[in-house]
């Protein structure tokens, strides 16, 4: 495989780490009940519940909180921050960038980069690697890499059973204070048309089975496949791998063509609970792994985007990790404040209700 | 235009950023030109606790404005960490499990939206607290 | 001092026929019908909200200029939901500077042109839209926070404090000029819809039109006048009810009752505002009618009704009866009072009063005034 990636130490990590998740959780078998699927139509998805963003919040106040945690973990002063990337594909302003919004929040600002990235699900992940460029170049002592969604599906479409909310955040820093380092990387992209949204349109088109083999499984098989013949590694080297999951079967089922035991992935898959958070699918997966990593342990991780793209991470726990890991409130902490509302309210919340302009 | 009227106090608002007086010692929240218990202007800011008490709530069905989104509004008095009080609107909150003494903190949300401008307003509203400190 | 010469009240009401200025002029009229008058020297207008419910500046001019009277000069004063007292506080003082001999305040607010989510979003703004009112907290929020804080603190419940409004109701129904005529039981108030828990639509005001007005005179006016208006108390307190060492204090209220030397025995009869239950119940205690959590249960016994232990206390029928049309609630007070102490309120009067106070604040205190008067 040609390869444009130099082979090269990358002297940055995750020094600090946090997720987000709101509070409400719509079950799928309500999303079928509303809109007549048969059962197997979402069991077949495994995702019980997908989490639902309350109406005072957006893809900003999750990632604001997601990054607040990575702040707490971090421990380091928020102006050290020299760039913030925002990646989302429900940012709240088509024009006006999210992350000044948060860099701002956290107190990054002015003297910071910061900018919003789109890739579909994957924006949140290169913003992850783009942080660990210019952390490791030495442009930036710490970097904070975001991915938040409030993902939007048309009513009655299958992609509504699993289109939730949720956030991710990372604060990239020397590898001295890492509690990951980043061994390697490897990105594999082209062009893939199998799920896309107008400018000026509410909702996501997508080409239904065309999301599966020439998207999902050959980017991410791509990345993966890459990422090994940069480095030499192979699945046994990994404790856990964690894959984009857009539903619950997707990462179960790559996870066996690349002979990664089911017991490595469980772990980091969390959309069964709370749907597919986009942009903070596997990096809320990375997030609930470092919850309860130990030292020394590798990590694999494949964050996936639509149109086509899959990002390879080999990710090694440092001593680092067990003092930050209480820091912080933890993926378990927010699965576990769930509130279960009906589609009705759901509606409601996420302004799907035709209302008339007032005034 | 209400676009410069809520810029101009972002700060406190997303930070959570209160005002020390330097000479009767006192804190205040949202921080003024002049302590509002001295009067003195020698003030500082300072970072508030996130966590506090609720000491009294209301659930609120006069909803002014365009706000049936966020009906009914759960509004409370919280008394933070450091003994600084806060009026805000609460958030995540389950009606049924509202009540006095719980501990919430501060989290940011929206507060509005500008009808004209269409700008959205983010700040502090508090939630019952996450069980880890 | 200055005279309350005479006062002109419209009925509190969804006046949807009358603009605000209608309603002044209606009120204003029927002040200076009887009353020879070359020239008045002031027409003091106090409203809060005409310029968001009628897009009216320099309102004073304008009513003024209706009234086909010689006027000096007009203006208005606006103190939110205190507008009303703050107005004859400068008239009392312009009266005692001899800058005028005779001033004509009229009180006018209109809070029905909109629809009432519309109204609630402008009458919210009587908090500090700085920080309480950044929320929406609506016109009840701040005060219900208030009321749960209570009835804990002191163990009162729900149905005692009920008592306040089925007194103002009572009291409301024999007042012509009241909004609300017709009695409640302390059951209905309970069980009555909430608009802030634990504040019920029985607490509250309700949204009201009005328009009060009183002609005050100097010492040296001849004629006759109806009562005294010896001296306005004035104090301002904090922006939040959370910057209170004790958020049930109306700092502003017991700074004003002490400065004016307040003995509750010495009162006969006193117009206070309680835009709320929780209001009146606060006011009666920071102004030493009660002692502190003893309020809704002396009003329960009856102490500030006709024939009471205490003075009369809101015999028009209060903000809660009579209505709360926010700047001119002040003027009502004051009109109300003068009469009671005059032997003309067209409603509950007390038996020869001698002394009576209007006491009114802007939301949870951040403004509170005294005025006091005698009869003649
Ligand atoms: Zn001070």
């Amino acid at each position: 495989m040609a390869n444009s990636e130099n082979k090269q130490v990358i002297n940055a990590g995750i020094v600090g780490w946090g997720a987000y998740i709101p509070m409400y959780r719509l079950p799928t078998r309500e999303i079928a009940r509303v809109w007549g699927w048969p059962e197997h139509q979402y069991k077949a998805l495994n995702v019980s519940h997908k989490a639902v963003d309350g109406p005072d919040e957006d893809s900003t106040t999750m990632g604001y909180e997601a990054a607040y945690n990575a702040l707490l973990r971090s421990g380091i002063d928020p102006k050290m921050i020299g760039a913030v990337f925002f990646g989302s594909e429900s940012k709240v302003y088509a024009v006006k960038p999210s992350a000044t919004l948060i860099a701002e929040m956290i107190g990054a600002t002015p003297d910071t980069m910061a900018s919003d990235l789109e890739f579909a699900c994957r924006a949140g992940s290169e913003g992850l690697k783009a942080s660990l460029g210019l952390v490791s170049s030495g442009m930036v002592k710490y970097a904070l890499a975001i991915g938040s969604d409030t993902s939007q599906a048309e009513p009655g479409d299958v992609l509504e059973f699993t289109a939730s909310s949720g956030a991710a955040a990372f604060i990239v820093g020397p590898r001295s204070e890492s509690a990951a380092i980043v061994e390697d990387t490897y990105t594999y992209v082209t062009d893939t048309p199998d799920f896309w949204r107008r400018a000026e349109k509410p909702y996501p088109r997508h080409g239904e089975g065309f999301t599966g083999e020439p998207a999902y499984f050959y980017h991410i098989m791509g990345a993966v496949k890459g990422l090994f013949e940069k480095t030499g590694l192979k699945p046994d080297d990994f404790d856990y791998a964690i894959f984009h999951q857009p539903n619950g079967k997707f990462p179960l089922k790559v996870a066996q063509r690349l002979r990664f035991p089911k017991e490595k992935v469980l772990p980091g898959l969390v959309t069964p609970y709370i749907g597919n958070t986009y942009n903070a699918s596997a990096l809320l997966g990375l997030a609930r792994v470092l919850d309860q990593a130990k030292p020394g342990q590798r990590i694999l991780l494949a964050p996936f985007g639509s149109g086509a793209g899959s990002d390879a991470y080999s990710i090694v726990v440092t001593d680092l990790v067990e003092e930050r890991q209480d820091k912080a409130p933890k993926v378990d902490d927010y699965l576990a404040r769930s509130y279960e509302i009906d589609y009705a309210l759901y509606a409601k919340f996420r302004r799907i209700y035709v209302m008339l302009p007032r005034g | 235009m209400v676009l410069p009227v809520w810029w101009r106090k972002r700060i406190p608002r997303y930070r959570f950023v209160g005002a020390l007086c330097k000479d009767c010692g006192r804190i205040h929240y949202p921080p003024r030109n002049a302590c509002p218990y001295c009067g003195s202007r020698n003030l500082e800011l300072v970072p508030l606790p996130r966590r506090g008490v609720l000491e009294s709530y209301s659930i609120v069905y006069s909803v002014p404005g365009d706000n049936r989104l966020n009906a009914p509004l759960p509004i409370g008095l919280v008394r933070l960490e450091n003994g600084v009080r806060v009026v805000a609107e609460l958030t995540d909150v389950v009606p049924e499990k509202l009540e006095k003494g719980i501990e919430v903190e501060a989290v940011i949300r929206r507060i509005g939206e500008d009808g004209e401008t269409g700008t959205i307003l983010y700040g502090v509203k508090f939630r019952p607290a996450l069980g880890r400190k | 001092m200055a005279y309350v010469t005479s006062v002109g009240l419209v009925r509190v009401d969804r006046n949807y026929y009358k603009s605000p200025r209608d309603l002044a002029f209606e009120a204003a009229s029927k002040a200076i019908e009887d009353v020879k008058l070359d020239t008045i020297d002031y027409v003091i207008v106090t409203s809060s909200l005409t310029y968001l419910q009628a897009s009216q500046f320099d309102l004073a001019a304008y009513i003024a200029r209706e009234l086909g009277v010689n006027v000096r000069s007009a203006f208005t004063v606006e103190a939110g939901e205190n507008s009303g007292l703050a107005g004859v506080e400068v008239a009392l003082n312009l009266i005692r500077s001899h800058a005028a001999e005779r001033i004509l305040l009229v009180g006018v607010d209109k809070l029905t042109e909109y629809i009432s989510n519309r109204t609630y979003k402008m009458i919210q703004a009587i908090y500090d839209t700085e920080s309480d009112a950044v929320y929406n907290v609506g016109h009840a929020g701040p005060m219900a926070l208030l009321m749960r804080l209570y009835m804990d603190r002191y163990g009162v419940d729900r149905e005692t404090l009920a008592h306040w409004p089925v007194m103002m109701h009572t009291h409301g129904k024999e007042n012509p000029y009241a909004m609300l005529r017709f009695k409640v039981t302390p059951d209905k108030v309970v069980n009555a819809m909430p608009i802030a828990e634990p504040i019920t639509l029985l607490d509250a005001y309700p949204l009201g039109d009005g328009a009060a007005a009183v002609l005050l005179s100097s010492e040296d006016q001849g004629g006759d006048h109806l009562a005294k208006l010896s001296e306005v108390y004035s104090s301002i307190g904090f922006q939040s009810i959370a910057l209170r060492d004790d958020p049930l204090s109306f700092e502003a209220v017991g700074q004003i009752a002490r400065e004016a030397g307040l003995n509750p025995e010495d009162i006969d009869v006193a117009e206070i505002h309680d835009s709320f239950t929780i209001t009146g119940i606060l006011l009666l205690e920071e102004l030493g009618f009660a002692p502190r959590g003893k309020a809704a249960e002396m009003v329960a016994e009856g102490a500030f009704t006709k024939g009471g232990s205490g003075p009369l206390v809101n015999a028009s029928g209060g903000l809660k009866a009579r209505g709360h049309p926010k700047g001119a609630t002040g003027v009502y007070m004051l009109a109300e009072v003068a009469m009671q102490l005059a032997g003309t309120f067209p409603g509950i009067r007390a038996d020869s009063p001698r002394k009576g106070i209007a006491v009114g604040v802007n939301a949870h205190g951040s403004s509170a005034r005294l005025a006091f008067l005698e009869a003649l």
